[in-house]
């Protein structure tokens, strides 16, 4: 049942993706808009595109790690026991 | 279990003190080569802890067995059998969970030692870390030798050179209001930071080789010590009034303690965020492309046409994602940086 636990937790960690794809598309939509304004800053744009998205890939980054976390950490009562036969 | 392909027999105690075995049931079909290849996968092994347990089985190899896929079972001390699918061997762990991404992350002590309770082993990670070091050190001193290089720059010589100019215009863009001779005495520090997160995570991107960014302590610890360092040069340069910098103006007095007290902690969460920004981006896409090479893998390995040729998909996306993976490893250091330009100015300039 653990076992059954641990895959939902996994997959309701991933929806945090949503977030982190309307972010993205925020900062990404906002370089765009001021690039097509002014057009000459279009190099100093980018990179504040840039580091926008860095930003906010760092929190999509959170998702797959909770994920990850939450099934390979917990372990159930049978296989703690196994692992510490020796 | 199906009983009827035995490849092999008997359970002997092994003579050989410190080599461990690990008893296989296989099927028919599989090829010698494959069995040797799992003697030096058991060498592998044996640094780590779970050879403790495996030290009552051993191998015998008899005849030849097919590889099918991997059932793992675990429950009989005495009386095991392991199928294995002999091709992915190397991914596979004698534990008895399935094995997960996260083991390449793994750290193992090479040189073992120990002070009492302390541990001072040096590990995988400190070898990859002095490599990553003597890396950065070869390329600046061939660069620079003979007192300093062409005048007209050859390939090597442009990279230290880009990145120098990289860092210089970062720091003197970000951190304004300091004469020249002030704010160049934050470049050493700040570029010994982006070089070595560069060559880092750069260096994890090299297959079977292990990233040292990836593990929290690395990224918290050098976080929290920037952090600190912050602080004690914002309190240095403005005095006491450094904590004028957690009450933004224009703020109603009856708000101002709570305003305070929630400044207080987001500008404590920097120190956090910093460094789990860059230890979640770094592991989650090492375990990613571990996860879709290990479908690759498995797909190359069956052997039916239609996983052969349906194998293109996976191995086009981890293919991608290396792409991917190499642009975030120069993005993190980046972010890195430019985020401690930015606090740096938040410190100096209350702003």
């Amino acid at each position: 049942m653990l076992e059954g636990a641990k895959l939902i937790g996994a997959g309701a960690a991933t929806i945090a993706s949503a977030g982190a794809a309307i972010g993205i598309g925020n900062v990404l939509s906002s370089s765009i808009h001021s690039v097509a304004r002014n057009p000459s800053l279009a190099k100093q744009s980018f990179g504040y595109a840039i580091l926008g998205f860095a930003l906010t890939e760092a929190i999509a980054s959170f998702a797959p790690m909770m994920a990850f976390l939450i099934s390979s950490v917990f372990r159930s009562k049978n296989q703690r026991k196994k692992v510490e036969v020796s | 279990m199906p009983n009827n392909s035995h490849a092999f027999l008997g359970r002997t105690k092994p003579t050989i003190s410190d080599k461990s075995f690990l008893i296989f049931r296989a099927r028919s079909g599989t090829t010698r080569k494959n069995l040797i290849f799992m003697k030096e996968y058991i060498f592998f092994i044996k640094h780590t802890p779970v050879m403790r347990v495996v030290k009552d089985y051993y191998v015998t190899i008899e005849r030849t067995v097919t590889d099918n896929a991997i059932i793992f079972d675990y429950h009989h001390y005495h009386n095991n059998y392991y199928y294995y699918n002999l091709s992915a061997f190397a991914e596979m762990q004698t534990r008895t969970q399935a094995p997960s991404p996260l083991e390449q992350f793994s750290i193992l002590p090479l040189i073992p030692m120990n002070i009492g309770n302390l541990y001072f082993s040096f590990t995988n990670s400190s070898l990859f870390m002095l490599l990553t070091l003597s890396l950065v050190l070869l390329l600046i001193h061939f660069v620079t030798k003979k007192g300093g290089g062409n005048l007209v720059p050859n390939a090597w010589q442009s990279l230290v050179e880009l990145i120098y100019d990289f860092v210089l215009n970062l720091v003197n863009e970000q951190i304004g209001g300091l004469s020249g001779n002030v704010k160049q005495k934050f470049f050493p520090c700040i570029l010994v930071t982006f070089t070595f997160l560069l060559f880092c995570n750069l260096q994890g991107m090299i297959p079977y080789s292990f990233t040292v960014t990836s593990h929290f302590l690395i990224t918290l610890g050098l976080s929290f010590s920037i952090f600190i360092g912050i602080t004690i040069v914002g309190f240095q340069r403005n005095g006491l009034h450094f904590l004028s910098f957690l009450l933004p103006a224009g703020v109603p007095l009856p708000l101002a303690p709570f305003l305070v007290l929630l400044e207080l902690i987001s500008y404590c969460f920097r120190a956090l965020s910093l460094g789990i920004r860059l230890f979640a981006n770094m592991m989650a896409g090492h375990s990613l492309v571990k996860i879709l090479s290990g479908f690759a893998w498995t797909m190359l390995c069956m052997n039916d046409l239609l996983y052969f040729i349906g194998d293109l998909g996976p191995l086009f996306i981890v293919l991608a994602l290396t792409g991917l993976e190499l642009g975030v490893a120069i993005l993190q250091a980046y972010v890195f940086t430019i985020l401690i330009c930015i606090y740096l100015n938040d410190a100096i300039n209350l702003h």
